[in-house]
């Protein structure tokens, strides 16, 4: 049989607000394909325009029914995947099916590579709480530099909004251009084209010495392990570790 | 001597103590501060020997006046001392987590002129960094043994854990090689803890404001190859503390030859591979559902070199197997070598759908190289069914290159999962 085809244009309310027309209007949505519009002469399927309040309202719906679903959509999209919106289709039908459930239903294709994809984007989140080093800078304020694989800067923002609400800072993903910024209890996000590190604070350099000293002794030096050490800590992250550097 | 000096030597002096851990406490922002806990354990780096890098761990002074055998820092061996002020250690902490170096701190220290006068200072920088900095980051502090039961109730009030280190598996051998530390000096904290964790509990259920104490527990350490102790005296230990004292974790230190003192055993090397598998079978205690009893005996006191102890365990009862995992339950499950505790949940949420296939354990993600021996799926078996337990151990030894020399690396399990 062959399968209906829906087009839409990209974005990801265009990606969700396809799905929820599609669940609302096709019979058994396990058996429609959805794709982005590709803008060639002769596309086959029908298009479906966005309409952002018909996303949002099937985020609100799909959290209230499954959280553990809605936390993985979240996640999902953070990973920025493209080619993937069949299986987010069916995965999310299935959710509406099975509740909180769902995500234990591994067996089924689509759940699989939606829950793969969600829990490599929720690992990279986690990793980053981590390995994100802020440097002082000479105003007082605080700036942490990432090329992260994918798109985690509000999650992490909000993260550090609670744990370094006494401080001012910013996050800066130099991949995507893309800055968050805390101060004076406010959160703002935004994208920098230009940007060049301002100047250090004066006991910056003393501090980070501390910390790379106390790095190199805490090892236990018969033990070595680069092998593991990689592992846990990938070199794609070095390049903004204080610890790694000098 | 500047910080940095102290510091070297300070971290230098702390990095063999295992206890890593920094989840388990939830721990909420002060409102003007800085940092909180998370409930699942955030590493930071990891060392140049692999291992999670959590908190800032230092001792605040490695100038002991006591002489413990296996220590480095024992007063009858020449290095280099230093100890640092409360103010230092409270910089040092709130500069590397602003920075996001860190979790938190754990302080350790040596004894200096006194068990009090030692556990005074520490108790000064974790009162410092909540009240006067309101840090709200996670702190472990040890507590010397000996110290007044005052200081041990405010450590409890400041951290979110405390430990005190049982350091020998028995009374004998804490006599023969830390004279100065006495059964009592070390039991009696660790019961006055466990007590003020319960009472505490019971005093927030009544009122939500009521002052936490310990809120991530309590925990140990104990050195492994320092003393004939065997593993079965030790796992007993373990249970011991578990179920009466209420620890939350056992902690063991492979013994690092530090000295040619003749009261100790000579080790080529430390005994990772010993200090590995007391770890699996710690594990199986608190996770597995497992007893010391089933572990080992008093003919078998020795955990098994070759194979782990489930699987060493499973060798020994092929009456048990095979599992069905289309319909064994979870504590069942979880028996099955090669299933641990993500698998078993994964198998049981996905077999409400449909019924499991050998593909499907592959998709779900369950890895059944050592499995297979030992289940069925809706009947079926993985493996030709019959085989004797020698057989399996001979075709477990040749798959998973158990041969293979034990691991050089000092294991977590669980930890890092
Ligand atoms: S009291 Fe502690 S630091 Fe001092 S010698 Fe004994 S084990 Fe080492």
């Amino acid at each position: 049989m062959l399968m209906n085809r829906y087009l839409y244009d990209g974005t990801a309310d265009g990606l969700l607000s396809a799905i929820a027309w599609i669940l609302e209007e096709e019979p058994d949505p396990q058996q429609v394909a959805l794709v982005e519009r590709e803008n060639t002469l002769f596309e086959e399927g029908f298009f479906i325009g966005t309409d952002v309040i018909l996303a949002e309202s099937l985020f609100f719906r799909l959290r209230k029914q499954t959280p553990d679903a809605a936390h993985t959509l979240y996640s999902f999209m953070l990973a920025e995947k493209e080619g993937m919106e069949t299986s987010l289709l069916h995965y999310i039908s299935l959710a509406f099916r099975y509740g909180d459930k769902v995500n234990g239903y591994l067996t089924h294709s689509a759940v699989q590579e939606i829950v793969a994809i969600a829990k490599k984007a929720g690992r990279e989140l986690h990793r980053m709480k981590g390995l994100l080093r802020f440097e002082k800078l000479r105003d007082g304020a605080y700036l942490a530099k990432m090329e992260p694989d994918h798109n985690i800067i509000h999650p992490l923002a909000y993260h550090f909004r609670t744990r370094l609400r006494a401080q001012h800072w910013f996050l800066y993903d130099v991949k995507r251009r893309t800055a968050a910024r805390w101060s004076n209890g406010t959160l703002q996000f935004g994208t920098i084209e230009q940007f060049t590190t301002p100047p250090l604070s004066d006991d910056e350099k003393k501090v980070q010495a501390m910390w790379q000293t106390f790095f190199k002794t805490i090892a236990i030096p018969d033990r070595k392990n680069a092998r593991l050490q990689k592992s846990n800590m990938p070199m794609k992250y070095w390049k903004y570790l204080t610890e790694k550097q000098g | 001597m500047d910080t940095l000096a102290k510091l070297q030597i300070l971290s230098g002096a702390a990095r063999y103590d295992a206890s890593c851990a920094s989840s388990g406490s939830k721990r909420e922002v002060p409102s003007c501060g800085t940092g909180n806990t998370s409930q699942s354990g955030i590493c930071h780096s990891w060392s140049d020997d692999g291992r999670c890098i959590s908190l800032l761990k230092i001792l605040l002074s490695n100038d002991c006046r006591y002489d413990c055998a296996y220590c480095v820092n024992r007063s009858t061996n020449s290095v280099e001392r230093a100890s640092f002020t409360a103010r230092e250690v409270v910089d040092l902490t709130l500069d590397f987590y602003r920075r996001n170096y860190i979790e938190g701190l754990f302080l350790s220290s040596a004894v200096m002129q006194s068990p009090d006068v030692t556990m005074e200072r520490m108790v000064r920088v974790v009162e410092t960094l909540r009240t006067e900095e309101h840090f709200g980051g996670y702190i472990h502090l040890k507590i010397i043994p000996g110290c007044s039961s005052e200081l041990v109730r405010k450590a409890g009030l400041y951290a979110d854990r405390i430990s005190v280190n049982i350091e020998l598996p028995s009374q004998v051998s804490l006599q023969r090689l830390a004279p100065q530390k006495h059964k009592d000096s070390i039991l009696e904290p660790m019961a006055l803890i466990g007590r003020e964790i319960n009472s505490s509990l019971v005093e927030r259920q009544a009122d939500r404001r009521a002052p936490r104490f310990a809120p991530a527990g309590q925990s140990t350490q104990m050195i492994i190859g320092a003393s004939p102790e065997n593993d079965f005296q030790i796992l007993r230990l373990s249970q011991g503390l578990y179920k009466k004292m209420n620890l939350k974790r056992v902690y063991y230190s492979a013994y690092v030859p530090v000295s040619a003192d003749n009261r100790l055993p000579v080790l080529a090397a430390p005994p990772l591979l010993r200090e590995h598998r007391l770890y699996q079978a710690d594990w199986l205690l608190r996770f597995y559902g497992f007893s010391a009893e089933e572990i080992l005996s008093d003919d078998l006191p020795n955990l098994d070199e070759t194979f782990d102890p489930k699987t060493a365990w499973a060798l020994r009862h092929p009456e048990f197997f095979p599992v069905e995992i289309n319909r064994a339950d979870y504590a069942t499950l979880l028996r099955v070598p090669g299933i641990g505790v993500t698998s078993a949940k994964r198998i049981i949420a996905a077999r409400r759908f449909s019924a499991i296939t050998p593909e499907g354990m592959k998709k779900i993600g369950v890895v059944i190289k050592r499995a297979k021996y030992f289940i069925t799926s809706s009947g079926r078996s993985f493996e030709k069914p019959d085989q004797t337990p020698a057989l399996i151990r001979q075709q477990l030894l040749l798959g998973e290159g158990y041969g293979a020399p034990p691991p050089r690396q000092l294991v977590f399990p669980g930890l890092f999962a």
